[in-house]
């Protein structure tokens, strides 16, 4: 297991192994942007730690080698982030991404290119939104036959305003991908929340489907959970959890706490 | 002995009103089935006694031991002892079963609640049910059969301990082995507990393995007609137009 740490002065992998290597440079000084590039020539893991970060702007490149097939499971726990992700992935190859954000505030864009014939990237990201959010992707098919499924899901809290602006593109010639874009919020407030999913396609022979949800948890969950005599706190709670863990395998603990933190 | 007693209770929904000045008490020990065509308000009078937000009680009083209930909250009355067991219970995805029933009887026991004793009543209820055993990993009613359903809420039923049971059509959608072991186990719970039970059926096949010492025939939102379980056989012999003109109703 691969285990990448970022924080205020850069990034610096505390275990790896020979499957991924790493370079972190200076992009900017003057505008304190920081570059972290990944190569992952074999089939990994990799966890990516965020800690408290604040005035620094991080570029991250991720480039999945042909046939390889990995796991980024990445944490964001307190601290301001404005994040840019680029990641290439080549033939065959397939990235599974668990992201969890903890964040104080966030600014995200993501930048998919799927390079390669029968490339395949999943994207699951949970996040608990106390403050302002926002999180642009750019999911590019460049590549006949790849499979995008990005999935985002928050919940809405305190000052939170989350918003997911998701744009796929499959240009005319790329055939046979499976474009998919699925993203909820549950807002747990008065403020604003958006959610802009957008198909680009210029070809036929595609499969494509998104969904956008923002609301509150049914009225005929929380009426069942109560029905068994749990409050409405602890019913919220365990519906959050429920939300927040599914389809995460690594961080599950990490979410635990969190809503542990939030809802006691 | 616990009672529940329903005065006078007339409850609308979005404006029409589905129970008219409705009548009836149950205590420790007895069994009540409500039967009768659909749409007459048997399933609305379960879920107004649970404290369903979306059904407006007019005017009247629901009792728990003497005490009025009207304004209490669903988990408070669960607390109470009240339980519903329900006839499409909601699936929960994420939500683990284990999580979820640890949280209904946390909240039952409070401090004392004990995690060795919970894990052995769920392996000894998941047996007598004849469930699966990784149902508890699962979530809540998710990708539970319409049989595995019914059988997760009497699963509830006996975590719970609830002393007024109502089950609404608890029977629909099980096989014949599933309805022999609801029916069953739910009998094995009234002869251990001495509950309360209002049950809320279509068929008299239910009442083969669940006794009932009374049976109501609800029409236009109040019980029409009331009998032994002789009542429930010349229903299905007859059916209820026949039965209810006899009585001399329109």
């Amino acid at each position: 297991m691969n285990r990448l740490k970022i924080n205020n002065n850069g990034g610096y992998l505390e275990e790896a192994d020979e499957n991924l290597s790493l370079v972190v440079e200076d992009a900017s000084k003057f505008l304190n942007v920081q570059t972290v590039k990944i190569k992952i020539s074999g089939d990994t893991d990799l966890v990516i730690e965020c800690e408290d970060i604040k005035d620094v702007k991080f570029d991250i490149c991720i480039n999945v080698l042909n046939g390889v097939h990995a796991n980024i499971y990445e944490f964001k726990n307190k601290g301001k982030y404005k994040f840019q992700y680029k990641y290439y992935l080549e033939s065959d190859s397939y990235l599974n991404i668990e992201k969890v954000i903890n964040a104080d505030r966030i600014h995200e864009m993501t930048i998919i290119n799927l390079n390669g014939e029968r490339a395949k990237i999943d994207y699951n990201l949970k996040s608990i939104s106390k403050n302002k959010e926002k999180y642009n992707f750019l999911v590019y098919h460049n590549a006949s036959k790849t499979v995008s499924n990005i999935i985002n899901n928050g919940v809405n809290i305190f000052d939170g305003e989350m918003e997911f602006n998701v744009s796929s593109f499959v240009p005319n010639g790329i055939r046979k991908c499976d474009v998919n874009q699925s993203a909820r919020i549950i807002n747990m407030t008065d403020n604003t929340c958006t959610i802009k999913p957008n198909l680009f396609i210029d070809e036929e022979d595609v499969v494509a489907n998104h969904s956008a949800l923002i609301g509150t948890f049914s009225f005929d969950e929380i009426f069942y959970l109560e029905s068994r005599g749990i409050n409405k706190k602890e019913a919220e709670s365990l519906l959050t959890k429920g939300f927040l863990t599914k389809g995460i395998n690594y961080h599950k603990e990490a979410i635990k706490e969190i809503i542990n933190q939030y809802w006691g | 002995m616990n009672s529940l007693k329903i005065e006078n209770l007339t409850v609308e929904v979005e404006g029409k009103v589905i129970l008219k000045d409705f009548n009836l008490e149950i205590k420790s020990g007895e069994i009540h089935a409500i039967m009768g065509p659909n749409g007459t308000g048997k399933s609305t009078l379960t879920k107004v006694i649970m404290g369903d937000a979306n059904y407006k009680i007019i005017k009247g009083k629901i009792y728990y031991n003497g005490e009025v209930i009207n304004k209490m909250k669903v988990d408070e009355r669960a607390r109470l002892g009240i339980f519903l067991g329900m006839q499409m219970p909601i699936a929960i995805e994420g939500v683990t079963n284990a999580d979820f029933l640890r949280s209904a009887v946390r909240a039952k026991e409070g401090d004392n609640f004990k995690l060795l004793p919970f894990v052995k009543k769920i392996d000894e209820l998941t047996n007598k049910l004849h469930m699966s055993s990784d149902m508890i990993n699962r979530g809540v009613n998710d990708g539970f059969s319409g049989g595995e359903r019914k059988k997760n809420e009497i699963l509830q039923m006996y975590l719970l301990k609830p002393t007024i049971i109502l089950l609404d059509e608890i029977d629909s959608g099980l096989d014949v082995d599933s309805l022999r072991i609801v029916g069953e186990s739910v009998m094995d719970y009234y002869n251990e507990e001495k509950p309360a039970i209002l049950l809320v059926t279509h068929y008299q096949r239910l009442l083969d393995y669940i006794k009932p010492d009374f049976i109501h025939i609800m029409s236009g939102g109040n019980i029409a007609l009331s009998g032994d379980k002789s009542l429930a056989l010349e229903i299905e012999k007859k059916g209820y137009d026949k039965v209810m003109e006899e009585d001399g109703h329109e």
